[in-house]
């Protein structure tokens, strides 16, 4: 102990050095001892010349959490040097509770400026302990410590400082703001009674204050105090009791209790969306429901692109359900807008769009932008206006691909089989997405006409053109393109025939399957695949029989395919043809086997199944022990 | 195909189980424009057992929600299977039709724009 305290005090002697390094180590090494003498030298250094050393010594007396310190931190609030009390005030705030004891001893300093700057240590460390203390210093003889006591209460925040609060207001008038200012911060209920009596005050920034402080407080009973001053013809004090009642809004989930002068404050309302404020954001979007009206749709439009995504999400909502009575002002504010807002109003018009603003939209159709283009002429086909035909047409050469293949798009909403022979031409695109949307719309359009043509294309050169044919007649689906697809399963490219066996299935008709067990011969293993499950949709289990040959398929995927088509038909009898196949030379055909038979509960595969335990591939052994525990097999 | 109806709120919900195609289509309209009359505007499809759906389906569909935007309603779908995505897609009638992923999804939608 005593070679410590020996240490100690080289250390202390050190601080004195004028070398820097000598300092800076003599410092830390003393914030490695607990003893009195080291805190003392730490707080010593807070003075030291270097910033350095001084901010080192701080972070070490934070870390240490001592009572000594604290005491001896306190006695540099009247230190002459205003850098180093604020640093020692600093280092007193982030000690937290372990420097109130000292703090509150601080309270009963002669000198009124160290009282204030503990007082003001305390508020920011907001610890319940201090708020007896504080309470007393309301009747400081000094005014600054007075209004900083009540400051220091109002962010500890208990409701435990309200009646001190409450009885410093009436007999000091120096006090009264910062008391005011502590109530609403505090946000206890209990002071409601006092502050509405506040508000006959003939002092406008007392006025000010204790209307604020209501909106701090949030509760619904003040909104009727509130409102004589909604109307008032001085517009900020107004102004102040919207935003207080915004925030008893917002505390209470939205509801205010009764009708208030929105009209009057629709500048102020939506100047606060603009700024980003959320409460004020929060309350004027949720008027939205019952507040509309040509002046609110106006400013709805101003701030579409002041809002971030959340927002904006509610602002079209809105806009959306009201818009459509006031589609003159949205066309109006449109016809003005840049890109980004152009695209969200067409957004917001996609909900309302009919024949009439359908063509109001129609100059939108030489729009310089590609996207505008492309919202326009999915707009247009939804309108259910004939008159936006041709305009689509003429969108079907537009120089991009995507307008082009929103304008078939909207032409296979909007027109019928008169249209066919132009819509036939986007099969020729130069791009995919177009063709396809060509192809989409006709299957829109349907009916005799569309199945004639589609038929004739599947005989046409072009490969591309017959693939979407056959594609577009699976999903036209009606009866009369069932003869076309059988004829399809015997086209020479294997993509139609694919698609014409995968269209087939969904029609539920014995018709089709003697060409698709002729299919499941095909020389490309995609078609017999395609077969294979085919024949499963319409015959059920009965398909086994007829798929069970492609067991031995050379193609390792369609063996693969079978083995799971046949567990899909859940055909308990066809155990029997998988087993041989955990014997096959490809480990994902075993797997599949292995996997089809436990979903088949063929627990007389689990000899078969045990002989695999020992396969080198973990991916087979883990199948295999699967299987065999759900078998009910030992693993 | 049937219809069970269910009103949820404000919004009627529609489960469509079985084959949207011509008859079906037809079914669907004759449920929305019953709807509509009665003043039910709020109308969701969910399409969860939609089993089959082809070019008849499709073109109900879109005349259902000319319908209903002169009706000045709101139409949305849910629980769309993969093929039907898969046509809405090509159709590109997923650009127009308000989709979502879950019947939860949608009638949160409805009760947000309530709230709005």
């Amino acid at each position: 102990m005593a070679d410590v305290i020996e240490r100690i005090g080289e250390l202390l002697a050190r601080l004195q050095s004028p070398d820097f390094y000598e300092r800076e180590e003599a410092v830390r090494e003393l914030g490695t001892y607990q003893q009195d003498e080291a805190v003392a030298g730490l707080v010593i250094a807070i003075e030291d010349p270097d910033l350095g050393i001084r901010e080192l010594a701080a972070n070490l007396l934070c870390g240490m959490k001592s009572g000594t310190a604290a005491q001896l931190l306190c006695s540099f609030l009247a230190h002459l040097d205003i850098a180093t009390r604020n640093l020692a005030a600093e280092i007193l705030v982030r000690m937290g509770a372990e420097a109130v004891p000292a703090l509150i001893e601080t309270l009963g300093s002669d000198d009124y400026d160290v009282r204030k700057f503990a007082v003001d240590v305390l508020g920011l460390i907001r610890d319940e302990r201090a708020i007896e203390p504080l309470s007393h210093r309301l009747w400081d003889d000094n005014a600054n410590v007075v209004c900083s006591a009540a400051e220091a209460l109002g962010e500890i925040g208990s409701a435990a400082a309200v009646p001190h609060l409450l009885a410093v207001y009436d007999k000091i008038d120096d006090v009264r703001m910062a008391a005011i200012e502590a109530l609403g911060k505090i946000g206890d209920p209990a002071a409601l009674e006092h502050l509405h009596r506040c508000l006959t005050t003939d002092d406008p920034m007392i006025l000010y204050a204790v209307i604020d402080a209501i909106g701090q407080i949030g509760n619904l009973e003040s909104i009727p105090h509130l409102q004589k001053f909604m109307n008032q013809p001085k517009l900020p004090i107004a102004e102040t009791a919207m935003n207080a009642a915004i925030r008893i809004s917002v505390r209470n989930n939205g509801r205010i209790g009764c009708d208030l002068p929105l009209d009057r404050f629709t500048d102020f309302l939506f100047d606060g969306v603009k700024k980003g404020n959320v409460e004020i954001t929060d309350f004027t979007l949720g008027r939205l429901s019952h507040w509309y009206g040509s002046h609110v749709i106006r400013n709805l439009l101003t701030v579409l692109d002041c809002v971030d995504e959340t927002k904006l999400g509610r602002i079209t909502e809105a806009l959306a359900l009201v818009g459509r009575s006031h589609s003159e002002l949205v066309i109006e504010h449109l016809q003005k807008a840049g890109k980004d807002s152009k695209l969200r109003l067409l957004d917001v018009i996609k909900h309302f769009v009919d024949e009439p603003i359908a063509r109001q939209l129609l100059p939108l159709t030489d729009d310089p932008e590609p996207d505008v283009r492309r919202q326009v002429a999915y707009l247009l086909g939804v309108s259910g206006c004939r008159d936006a035909v041709s305009r689509l047409r003429d969108l079907t050469k537009d120089g991009t691909g995507h307008v082009r293949a929103a304008a078939y798009a909207a032409l296979g909403w909007l027109a019928n089989d008169d249209e066919l022979e132009f819509i036939m031409e986007g099969l020729a695109d130069k791009y995919s997405d177009v063709r396809e949307s060509a192809a989409g719309a006709m299957i829109i359009i349907g009916g005799p006409k569309v199945v004639q043509r589609l038929t004739a294309e599947l005989y046409q050169e072009d490969i591309e053109r017959q693939r979407l044919a056959v594609m577009a007649l699976g999903w036209i689906g009606e009866r009369e393109v069932i003869e076309p697809l059988l004829r399809a399963v015997n086209h020479p490219d294997a993509g139609v025939r694919k698609s014409a066996i995968t269209a087939l299935a969904k029609f539920e008709t014995i018709g089709a399957v003697d060409p698709l067990i002729v299919a499941l011969t095909d020389e490309n293993s995609g078609v017999r695949k395609a077969a294979i499950t085919a024949l499963v949709v319409l015959k059920g289990a009965a398909a086994t029989n007829d798929i069970r040959f492609l067991l031995s398929d050379p193609d390792i995927w369609v063996r693969y395919h079978t083995i799971s088509a046949i567990a899909e038909c859940g055909n308990r009898a066809a155990a029997s043809f998988l087993i041989p196949l955990l014997q096959d030379e490809q480990d994902i055909v075993k797997i599949a086997a292995a996997k089809a038979l436990a979903s088949l509960g063929a627990s007389d595969a689990l000899p078969a199944l045990s002989r695999l335990s020992q396969e080198k591939n973990k991916d087979v052994v883990e199948a295999v022990d699967m299987a065999v525990s759900a078998l009910g097999g030992q693993s | 195909m049937e219809i069970v109806r269910h009103d949820k709120g404000a919004c009627a919900v529609l489960y469509i189980t079985g084959r949207l195609d011509l008859a079906g289509g037809a079914m669907l309209k004759e449920q929305v424009k019953k709807l509509l009359a009665s003043n039910n505007v709020s109308i969701h499809l969910n399409l969860n057992s939609v089993d089959f759906i082809n070019s008849s389906g499709l073109g109900a569909l879109v005349s259902t929600m000319k319908e209903i935007r002169i009706a000045r309603g709101r139409l949305t779908m849910s629980n769309l299977a993969s093929y039907v995505q898969e046509i809405f897609d090509i159709t590109q009638l997923s650009h127009i039709f308000e989709i979502f992923k879950t019947e939860e999804e949608a009638l949160n939608s409805y009760r947000a724009a309530a709230t709005v």
